[in-house]
C-alpha cells in the first residue's frame, strides 16, 4: 500500500500545445495503439481477399485470364500464343495482366513510403535549427509539406496507373462481371485502391494542417506518425499483391 | 438459500441412464434411428459412437458428481471463518490439463482409422447410383442399369453402393440415417458415399432426408431408400429401364422382343423375370416393393390443405387413352405441357435427363410417394397435385393447372389449364405407367 | 477509506441509490451521452430487448414443432422464424449483452474513467441499434431474411432468393460488424492504456481477461465474414460472380470464409461469459479464483486455437480424409484448455464458504450446463460419428448448451450480480430464484430431448415433421420446456423493472467482492473513480478488507516500478459522490454526433435496397445524400473537442 504516489507524473507528458494528456499504462498513445489494433484487422481483411483470388485461380469458365492465353469463341486456353490451337486471330484474348506497366506503379507505391519516412522525420525535427550552411538538400528535406504533398502525389500516380490498368482491361473485355477472375481481381485490386484513396486524402488532410498551422510538436507527430503507420501498411500489401497475383503465375 | 443444490443434477443423471437406454432400443419406435447395424459404415461409426458415448457419460459423471458434491459440502455454514485462500495448484492443474489429453487419445486414433476407411475409394464393382439434388426433389440415376427414378432409391443388400452426388441448383445433403451418415451436394463439385447394406438384412425402407437447408421446402426434401434381394433389385432394375407403358417405343420392343422370342426363345428377355422363361408381353412384371410391407412411418401422412377441392368421384372415370393424349399429343402441348419439364420415356423426347426439370416419370405409378416423399401416390393425391401443386408443397416451382385456381408463380387465378375431368383422365394415364 | 465487512443485502449505505448532483437526466443526456456506464446501459436495454424478440421468434418456431405436420406457421414464415431467432440471439443478444458488460465493466475494472475513446463508443452503440432495427423491421412486412444465420451461398444469391429478405440480411450483418469492430478496436486500446497505475496485465479481473480476449477474436475474426458478405453484396447488387454457379463458383467459398469468422464468433459468445462467472464464483466462495495464470493462459489458447478449427463445421461437405483429421485433431485440442477452466471453477469452490445467491446459482449453472455442451462437442469432433450428427437436432441440443447454459446463464448471473452496481439496489433473490429455476428447468427440458431427436433421425430447420418418425414426445417436451423458459423470462423482466425502483438499496461493495469496481459508489458517479487506486493485486478491495489473509502471496503487494499519475492514490475504498467539476475531473462533453454520424451510416447502406427495387436514381440520391452527411457528422465530431 505503500507506493510511492509520484506527483511529477505529469511533465513528462505535458508536451505538444500544454492540453491536459492522460495518464496512459504504456506511456504510448491511445490512437497508436488503435491505430495498430486496426491493422491487424486489415491484414485479415487482405488475408480473406488475397485467399480468395489465389482459390479462384484457375476456376473462370471464359476469358480474358491473367498469365494464359485465351479464346472468345471457345474454352480453349494455353501457356503461350503458339500453344492457342484453333482460334482465329481475331478472337484471340492475351494475358490480361502487363507486369511492366504494373512494376513501374508499384515502384512509385515504394517511393512513397520513402517519402513518408522522410515526412514523418521532418515533422519530428521541426524546430531544430538547420545546420549552418544547409543547402537546398537540407531545407528540402525539413519541409514536412513538401514530403507529405510527395507521398500523396505519389499515392496520386499509383491511382492512376490502376485507373488506367482498370480502362484498359475493361477495352480488352474483362469486367467485375465477365468470370471469377475478374470478380476476385477487380474487388481485391479495387479495395486496396480504396486503401490508398483514402491514405491520400488523409495525406491531404495532413498537407492542408501542416499549410495553415504548421505541423509541429508531439501531438502532431502523432498525427503523422499514424499516418504513416497506415500508409506504409497499404504499401506492404501491395508488395503481397503484386508478387502474389502479378508475379507468381 | 442453500435449499438443495444439488436437486437439480437428480435430472441429469436420470437423462444419462436414458441416453444409455435409448441407445440400445428398438427400431419399431424409433425408425429413423441412428443407432443401427445396418451397413458397413454405420457399423463402424456405431463402433466409435459407443466408445464417445462411453467416455462422455464418464466425463458428465464424473465431473457433475464433483460439482454438485463441492457445492454441496462447501455450502456456506452461519460463523465459519473465511477459507483458506488458496490462489492454485500447479500439480493438480498439470493433473486435469492432462487428463482430457488421456481421455482424447483413446478417442482420436480411432477417428483417424475410421475417416481413413470410411473416405477411401469405394471398392471397384460397386453399384453406382448417383444422386442429384433439385429444389426440392432427389432425382437418382443408375448408370449401370440406365435407370432414373425420383425420390425412391432401391438398393440390394450385401452389395456396395457407391453414390456420387451432385446438386442442379442449391447445397443439399443425402441422409438416410438407418444405413449411414450423410453426405452434402455441392454445387459444381462431386460427392461420394458408399456403404454396403448387410446381407443377411431384411426387405424394408428406409426414410432419408435433405440435411442442408435448401430453401422454402427444405422439410419436404424427403426420400425413402428400399433395400431389396439382389435378384428383387435386378427384376426392379430391368423393369425401370424399359420405356413407359403403351408409348410407341416400348410396343415397338416388345414386338422386337416377340419376333426374337420367336427365333431365340433362351437368350431374347428384355427383362430377366425370375421364373427364366421369356414371357412377354413384359410389361408389369418388374418387381415393387409391395405396398402391403411398407411400415407405418414409410407411409407419409402429410395433411392436404383443405382450400385443395377435387371431384374425387370423377377419378373412377379417368380415361387412361384420353390423358395418353392429353399428355403425348404434340397438340395439347400448350394445354398439357407436362413433357416440357417432365421425360416418360419412349413418349415424345423433348427432353434428356440432363435437361429436365421435373421429376421422370417413365415408372411414376411404381412409386409408393411422390413430391419429394411429401404424399403418398395415389390417384387422390396425384390429381390435387396437377390442380395445383404449389398449394400442397411450399415452393413447388411446378406449373398451376387446375382452372380456377390461385396460382402463386403466376400471381393470378388459372384461366386456361384443365378441368378435373381431364386431370382425372392424366392421373388415369399416369397410373397406368408402372 | 471504510474497512467494513461485505454489508449484508438491506442495510443502508451512505449514498446508495441516488445520482450525485450534477448528473445528467431526460432523453437528451442519453442520446448524447458518450459515458461508457450509460452506453453499457443502453446496450443492456436494448439487447434484453432483443431478447424478447428473439424468444417469442423461438417461442413460434417451437409451437410449430410441437406437434407433427404443424400448422401454426407457414414455411415460409418458418424460415425467417428460425433465421431471425439466430441472427437475433447471436449478434443482437449475445454480443451486445456481453459488450453491455465491456462497456460497463472494463473501465471500472481496470481503474479508468473511461474507455479510450469515449465519443468512438457511442457511435458503436449507435449503429448496433440502428442496424438491429434495420434487421428486425421487415420481419413485420414478411420480408425477414430467410437463408438461415449462416447464409450458405447459393441459395442466398439473387438466382435463388430474389426478395429483399437476404439484402437485409447482407447489410445488417456488414452495419453489425462495424459497430463491434468499432468497438473492439476502443476496448483493445482501453486495456492496454488504461490501466491504473500498478494495474499490470496479470493483476487485471478476470472478466477483463476474456474480454480482451474476445476483443482480438473480434477484429481478426470479422474481416472474414465482412470479406463474405461484401461478396454476396457484389454479387446481389453490382452482378460480380463469386458465388454464382454458372460461373464455377465455388460455394465452399463462402463456407470457409464464414467459418473462419464463425467459429471464433463461438468463444466471442462464450469468453465473456466465462469471465463473469470467473468473477461471481470466488465472490459467493469467498477464495479467489484458483489457478489465475491457467485460466488466463487457457482462454488465450482457446482464442488461439478458435481460428483453426472452423472447418469442423464442414466435416459433410466432402473435404477429403487429410483435412478432415487435421480439423478433427484441432477441435478435440480445444477440450483441454476447455476442460481446465471447468476444473479451475470446481476447484475456485473446493473450500469455500458457498453462498448460494441468485448469481451464484447462474454461475454454477453455466460450469454444469456448459460441461454437457463441452462434452457433446467432443462428441462431434469426430467426423464420422459427426456424419450422423451434423444438421440434426443434436447440434442443436449441443450448441444450445454452450449458448443458453454458457453464455446465456452467465450472463444472467452477471446481471443478477452486477446489478447493485448500475442501480445501486439489488434485484429481488426471491423472484430470482423463481427465474433461475424456471430457466434452469425449463432450459434442460427444451435442450436435452434435441440429443434424442438427432441422434434418431431428426435434421434441423424443418419446418414440419411427419407422424411417426418417433420424435412427437421429444418434440413435444421442448416446446414445453420453452413455455417453462417464457415463464421465466416474465419473471426476470418484472425483477429487472421492479426492482430499479423497489429492491433492497445495495452499498458500493454489493457482495463482498474483490476487485475495483466494487470500491466505488454504487451507481458509480459520473468520473467513476476520485482518485485513481494504486493497484497491489489481483483482488485489491479484499487485500484492504482482510489483509490478514492475503499476506504474503504471490500476486500481492507493491512493486517498486509501479508508475503512478498525480492523480493516483493507494488503494482504498470510495464512498462519496462529490460533483466532478468539484473534483477537477474533465469529464468529455455529450455529444449527438455519434448518433448522427451512426444514423447516415446505416441509412446510406439501406440505400442498396432501392437498387432492388429497380429504382437505381433513389438509390444513388439516398446512398449520395448519406454519405455526404455522414461525411459532415464525421466531420463535425472530428473536430469539436473532446473535453
Amino acid at each position: 500500500m505503500a507506493t510511492a504516489v509520484a506527483t511529477a507524473g505529469h511533465d513528462s507528458h505535458a508536451e505538444g500545445h500544454g492540453e491536459h494528456v492522460h495518464y496512459t499504462s504504456t506511456g504510448l498513445e491511445n490512437r497508436k495503439i488503435a491505430v495498430w489494433a486496426f491493422i491487424g484487422s486489415e491484414c485479415m481483411l487482405f488475408a480473406s481477399l488475397i485467399s480468395t483470388y489465389l482459390i479462384y485461380k484457375g476456376r473462370s469458365r471464359v476469358g480474358p485470364w491473367p498469365h494464359e492465353w485465351g479464346c472468345k469463341t471457345s474454352a480453349a486456353v494455353a501457356k503461350t500464343r503458339e500453344l492457342l490451337q484453333g482460334c482465329s486471330p481475331a478472337d484471340v484474348m492475351k494475358p490480361i495482366l502487363d507486369i511492366p506497366v504494373t512494376s513501374q506503379s508499384t515502384f512509385v507505391l515504394l517511393m512513397s513510403s520513402l517519402a513518408m519516412v522522410l515526412a514523418l522525420a521532418a515533422v519530428e525535427t521541426k524546430g531544430t535549427p538547420l545546420p549552418a550552411g544547409a543547402g537546398w538538400w537540407d531545407r528540402c528535406l525539413a519541409s514536412s509539406k513538401f514530403w507529405l504533398m510527395a507521398t500523396a502525389v505519389m499515392g496520386a500516380t499509383f491511382l492512376g496507373y490502376q485507373s488506367y490498368e482498370f480502362t484498359s482491361f475493361v477495352h480488352e473485355g474483362l469486367t467485375i462481371k465477365t468470370n471469377l477472375f475478374g470478380s476476385s481481381f477487380f474487388t481485391l485490386t479495387g479495395f486496396h485502391g480504396a486503401h490508398v484513396t483514402a491514405g491520400v486524402l488523409w495525406l491531404l488532410t495532413l498537407f492542408a494542417i501542416d499549410v495553415k498551422r504548421g505541423l509541429k510538436g508531439k501531438t502532431d507527430v502523432l498525427l503523422v506518425d499514424i499516418c504513416a503507420l497506415y500508409w506504409h501498411f497499404v504499401d506492404v500489401v501491395w508488395i503481397a499483391i503484386f508478387t502474389l497475383i502479378y508475379l507468381i503465375q | 438459500m442453500t435449499r438443495t443444490p444439488h436437486r437439480r443434477h437428480g435430472a441429469g443423471f436420470f437423462v444419462v441412464a436414458a441416453l444409455l437406454a435409448l441407445a440400445a432400443c428398438s427400431t419399431q419406435d424409433y425408425p429413423n434411428t441412428t443407432f443401427t447395424h445396418n451397413s458397413d459404415l454405420n457399423v463402424d461409426v456405431n463402433a466409435l459412437w459407443d466408445r464417445v458415448l462411453f467416455m462422455a457419460t464418464g466425463v458428465f459423471i464424473v465431473v457433475e458428481a464433483i460439482l454438485v458434491f463441492t457445492i454441496f459440502k462447501f455450502r456456506a455454514k452461519p460463523g465459519a471463518p473465511m477459507p483458506k485462500q488458496i490462489h492454485g495448484n500447479h500439480v493438480l492443474e498439470i493433473v486435469w490439463t492432462m487428463i482430457p489429453v488421456f481421455i482424447l487419445i483413446p478417442l482420436a486414433i480411432p477417428t483417424v482409422k475410421t475417416i481413413f476407411k470410411t473416405q477411401a475409394p469405394a471398392p471397384a464393382g460397386s453399384l453406382q447410383v448417383e444422386v442429384y439434388g433439385h429444389q426440392w426433389w432427389w432425382e437418382f440415376r443408375y448408370p449401370q442399369y440406365g435407370v432414373t427414378t425420383a425420390n425412391e432409391l432401391y438398393i440390394p443388400t450385401g452389395k456396395t453402393v457407391n453414390f456420387t452426388l451432385r446438386t442442379v441448383d442449391v447445397l443439399h445433403s443425402f441422409w438416410a440415417p438407418g444405413l449411414g451418415g450423410k453426405r452434402d451436394l455441392i454445387t459444381n463439385k462431386t460427392n461420394y458415399l458408399w456403404y454396403t447394406p448387410n446381407a443377411d438384412l431384411a426387405e424394408q425402407v428406409f426414410n432419408g432426408f435433405c440435411t442442408e437447408y435448401c430453401g422454402s421446402s427444405h422439410a419436404n426434401m424427403r426420400l425413402r431408400v428400399y433395400t431389396v434381394k439382389p435378384e428383387n433389385f435386378e427384376s426392379w432394375a430391368a423393369h425401370q429401364k424399359a420405356g413407359a407403358e403403351g408409348s410407341p417405343a416400348l410396343i415397338a420392343a416388345q414386338k422386337t422382343a416377340d419376333s426374337i422370342a420367336k427365333k431365340a426363345p433362351a437368350k431374347a428377355a428384355i427383362v430377366p423375370t425370375p421364373g427364366g422363361a421369356p414371357s412377354p408381353p413384359v410389361m408389369n412384371t418388374g418387381y415393387v416393393f409391395p405396398a402391403a410391407n411398407l411400415k407405418a412411418h414409410n407411409i407419409p401422412r402429410t395433411p392436404i390443405p383443405a382450400s385443395m377441392k377435387f371431384d374425387d368421384g370423377l377419378l373412377a372415370q379417368g380415361d387412361a387413352a384420353a390423358g395418353h393424349a392429353l399428355v403425348t399429343n404434340p397438340v395439347n402441348m400448350g394445354k398439357a405441357p407436362c413433357l416440357t419439364c417432365h421425360l416418360i420415356r419412349g413418349e415424345q423426347a423433348f427432353l434428356t435427363d440432363d435437361n429436365a426439370k421435373g421429376p421422370n416419370l417413365t415408372h411414376v405409378a411404381s412409386r409408393h410417394t411422390f413430391a419429394g416423399g411429401l404424399f403418398p401416390s395415389n390417384p387422390a393425391n396425384l390429381a390435387r397435385w396437377i390442380k395445383n401443386a404449389t398449394a400442397m408443397k411450399p415452393g413447388a416451382t411446378m406449373t398451376t393447372f387446375g382452372i380456377g385456381e390461385y396460382s402463386s408463380l403466376m400471381k393470378a387465378k388459372v384461366t386456361a389449364g384443365l378441368t378435373d375431368k381431364e386431370i382425372a383422365d392424366i392421373v388415369a394415364y399416369l397410373m397406368t405407367l408402372k | 477509506m471504510a474497512t467494513t465487512a461485505a454489508p449484508a443485502p438491506g442495510q443502508t449505505p451512505t449514498a446508495g441509490g441516488s445520482y450525485a448532483a450534477g448528473e445528467q437526466t431526460g432523453i437528451w443526456s442519453w442520446l448524447a451521452t458518450v459515458d461508457h456506464k450509460r452506453i453499457g446501459t443502453l446496450y443492456l436495454w436494448t439487447a434484453l430487448s432483443f431478447f424478447i424478440v428473439g424468444g417469442i421468434e423461438a417461442f413460434i418456431i417451437r409451437l410449430q414443432l410441437m406437434r407433427p405436420n404443424g400448422q401454426v406457421v407457414s414455411a415460409e414464415v418458418y424460415n425467417q422464424l428460425f433465421t431471425m431467432h439466430g441472427t437475433t440471439m447471436v449478434f443482437l443478444v449475445i454480443m451486445p449483452l456481453s459488450a453491455a458488460f465491456f462497456n460497463y465493466l472494463i473501465p471500472l475494472q481496470i481503474g479508468a474513467r473511461d474507455v479510450a475513446f469515449p465519443r468512438l463508443n457511442a457511435f458503436s452503440y449507435w449503429v448496433y441499434l440502428f442496424g438491429g432495427v434495420f434487421m428486425t423491421i421487415p420481419i413485420f412486412f414478411g420480408a425477414a431474411p430467410n437463408g438461415g444465420w449462416f447464409g450458405y451461398a447459393p441459395l442466398t444469391t439473387m438466382q435463388f432468393s430474389g426478395g429483399l429478405n437476404i439484402d437485409f440480411w447482407v447489410i445488417g450483418l456488414q452495419i453489425l460488424g462495424i459497430s463491434s469492430l468499432a468497438a473492439a478496436f476502443n476496448f483493445i486500446t482501453t486495456i492496454i492504456n488504461m490501466r491504473a497505475p500498478g494495474m499490470t496485465l496479470m493483476r487485471m479481473p478476470i472478466f477483463t481477461w476474456m474480454s480482451f480476449i474476445v476483443q482480438f477474436l473480434l477484429i481478426l475474426a470479422f474481416p472474414a465474414i465482412t470479406i463474405a458478405l461484401v461478396f454476396l453484396q457484389f454479387d446481389r447488387f453490382f452482378g460480380t460472380q463469386f458465388y454464382e454457379i454458372a460461373a464455377g463458383a465455388d460455394p465452399l467459398l463462402w463456407q470457409h470464409l464464414f467459418w473462419v469468422f464463425g467459429h471464433p464468433e463461438v468463444y466471442i459468445l462464450i469468453l465473456p461469459a466465462f469471465g463473469l462467472a470467473s468473477e461471481i464464483l470466488p465472490t459467493f466462495s469467498k477464495k479467489p479464483l484458483f489457478g489465475y495464470n491457467v485460466m488466463v493462459y487457457s482462454g488465450i489458447m482457446i482464442g488461439f486455437l478458435g481460428f483453426g478449427v472452423w472447418a469442423h463445421h464442414m466435416f459433410a461437405v466432402g473435404m477429403g480424409a487429410t483435412a478432415d483429421t487435421i480439423f478433427s485433431m484441432a477441435t478435440m485440442l480445444i477440450g483441454i484448455p476447455t476442460g481446465v477452466k471447468i476444473f479451475n471453477w470446481i476447484a475456485t469452490m473446493w473450500g469455500g464458504q458457498i453462498r448460494f445467491t441468485v448469481a451464484m446459482k447462474f454461475a454454477i449453472a453455466l460450469v454444469a450446463l456448459f460441461t454437457i455442451g463441452g462434452i457433446s462437442g467432443v462428441m462431434h469432433s469426430s467426423p464420422p460419428t459427426d456424419l450422423q450428427q451434423t444438421d440434426t437436432y443434436f447440434i442443436v441440443a449441443h450448441f444450445h448448451y454452450v449458448l443458453f447454459g454458457g453464455s446465456i446463464m452467465g450472463i444472467m448471473g452477471g446481471i443478477y450480480f452486477y446489478y447493485p452496481k448500475m442501480t445501486g439496489r439489488y434485484m429481488s433473490e426471491k423472484i430470482g430464484n423463481w427465474h433461475f429455476w424456471l430457466f434452469f428447468i425449463g432450459m434442460n427440458l427444451t435442450f436435452f430431448p434435441m440429443h434424442f431427436s438427432g441422434m434418431l433421425g431428426m435434421p434441423r430447420r424443418i419446418y414440419s415433421y411427419d407422424v411417426g418418425q418417433g420424435w412427437e414426445t421429444f418434440n413435444f417436451q421442448s416446446t414445453i420446456g420453452v413455455m417453462i423458459q417464457g415463464l421465466g423470462l416474465i419473471l426476470f423482466v418484472y425483477n429487472f423493472l421492479k426492482s430499479k425502483k423497489t429492491g433492497a438499496v445495495a452499498p458500493g461493495d454489493a457482495w463482498g467482492a474483490g476487485t475495483l469496481e466494487w470500491s466505488i459508489p454504487s451507481p458509480p458517479p459520473e468520473y467513476n473513480f476520485a482518485q485513481l487506486p494504486v493497484v497491489t493485486s489481483r483482488y485489491p478491495l479484499w487485500d484492504l478488507k482482510h489483509p490478514e489473509m492475503t499476506a504474503g502471496l504471490a500476486h500481492s503487494g507493491p512493486d517498486a516500478m509501479t508508475v503512478t499519475d498525480s492523480h493516483a492514490t493507494p488503494m482504498h475504498e470510495e464512498t462519496e459522490y462529490k460533483n466532478a467539476a468539484d473534483l477537477g475531473i474533465p469529464m468529455p462533453f455529450p455529444t449527438i454526433k455519434p448518433l448522427f454520424t451512426a444514423l447516415f451510416l446505416v441509412l446510406m447502406f439501406s440505400g442498396l435496397l432501392f437498387i432492388h427495387l429497380d429504382l437505381f436514381p433513389v438509390a444513388l440520391t439516398i446512398m449520395i445524400g448519406c454519405a455526404a452527411a455522414f461525411v459532415g457528422s464525421l466531420y463535425g465530431w472530428l473536430t469539436s473537442p473532446l473535453e
